[in-house]
């Protein structure tokens, strides 16, 4: 599973998640994206089984491009535990994830079974996504 | 060379209050500038932008664009769309000078199937989808063709490959990789295997940064 490889600090605040994706919102990689329809957090094991999803379903041809990396540490505080006494420990990864931006791409497979795997790997994952080709999601002219 | 026509209007109404005005209405904002004149705001109809849009290859098409009765030949330089709505929220014109050359994208077409992909099963990845040129307006090709036929496994194909229409100068590095066929996935998924298994195993945290000078400080402050 993805996860950083040294970080500055172990603990993050939460923030708050505002506007829309100015930056990697458009296919550059592959020729079919899968873009986020509204913000939120995609953890670790949610990338993980999508990327799964994306290449059982395209077998042999094709390749896959992950676009979002899970660097914000989420903590917890253990089962029945009082209120208080700090910030729990780490106990997972997520990508930030704002509308628009394109979290995987796909390339090298029918446009059927770009839809048939985008749709497997949307299922796994927490925000509302759509299928986008490289044409409808290009910005510059 | 293509080309297209389109109509707009001058407006004299700026900043983002008037554009959001202005997109309610089923109009678009855009601006028209070149060497020749001044920069000059415009007003575009929604639904004649969309159609043309449709029609043309937004990068490479000279559009004849008719701003209140005065027509003048342009390129458009830039949409900016909604970040994922089907929407269009401003479009740059140059208008083009007779004699001076414009620098353009133009689409990469990739023509047949690899041999590596054919024969062996490969996966094509076009790394370069459009090539910057220098040509004159009247001289714009659509696209450049490139014949992929003969492309095995591990093969590449350059900028330097590329055969170009005569007036046409590419902008681009000649050593930039424009399509390469890659062994099938199934090779390399042999190689992604056992690093998605080290990643699994230590479910401990990353290292972090400078943290043993941290606890230097922290002892040094408790002394």
């Amino acid at each position: 599973m993805l996860s950083p490889k040294r970080v500055k600090f172990r603990k993050m605040f939460k923030g708050r998640t505002r506007g829309l994706a100015t930056r990697g919102n458009t296919v550059v990689n592959g020729h079919y994206g899968l873009q986020a329809l509204e913000p939120g957090w995609v953890s670790n094991r949610q990338i993980e089984a999508a990327r799964v999803a994306l290449t059982r379903h395209i077998k042999r041809g094709g390749k896959v491009w992950i676009r979002i990396f899970p660097d914000k540490p989420i903590t917890k505080k253990p089962a029945e535990t009082r209120m208080g006494k700090g910030k729990g420990s780490p106990e997972g990864w997520v990508a930030v994830v704002k509308p628009g931006r394109v979290m995987f791409e796909l390339e090298g497979v029918t446009p059927e079974i770009a839809v048939k795997a985008m749709a497997l790997a949307a299922a796994k994952l927490s925000v509302r996504s759509k299928f986008v080709t490289r044409d409808e999601a290009h910005t510059d002219a | 060379m293509p080309s297209a026509q389109l109509a707009a209007t001058t407006r004299s109404t700026t900043g983002k209050g008037a554009a959001r005005t202005m997109r309610r209405s089923g109009r678009v904002p855009g601006i028209v500038y070149g060497h020749a004149r001044a920069p000059q705001s415009l007003a575009l109809d929604k639904h004649e932008l969309d159609r043309l849009l449709e029609h043309i290859s937004a990068e490479n098409t000279v559009v004849e664009l008719v701003v209140d009765g005065k027509s003048s030949r342009t390129l458009i330089r830039e949409i900016q769309r909604h970040p994922f709505r089907r929407q269009i929220l401003h479009v740059d014109f140059q208008e083009l000078v007779a004699g001076e050359k414009v620098t353009v994208r133009i689409p990469i077409v990739l023509v047949g199937t690899a041999a590596g992909v054919r024969v062996d099963g490969g996966v094509l990845d076009q790394t370069l989808r459009d090539l910057e040129i220098e040509v004159d307006p009247a001289n714009i090709p659509n696209h450049i063709d490139v014949d992929i036929n003969d492309v095995l496994i591990g093969q590449s194909i350059h900028v330097r490959d590329l055969v170009l229409p005569p007036g046409v100068e590419s902008l681009t590095d000649m050593d930039t990789t424009v399509c390469v066929c890659a062994a099938p996935r199934a090779v390399i998924e042999t190689v992604v295997e056992p690093v998605a298994e080290a990643g699994a195993e230590p479910a401990a945290e990353p290292e972090v940064i400078r943290k043993a000078k941290t606890d230097e400080e922290t002892e040094e402050e408790s002394k």
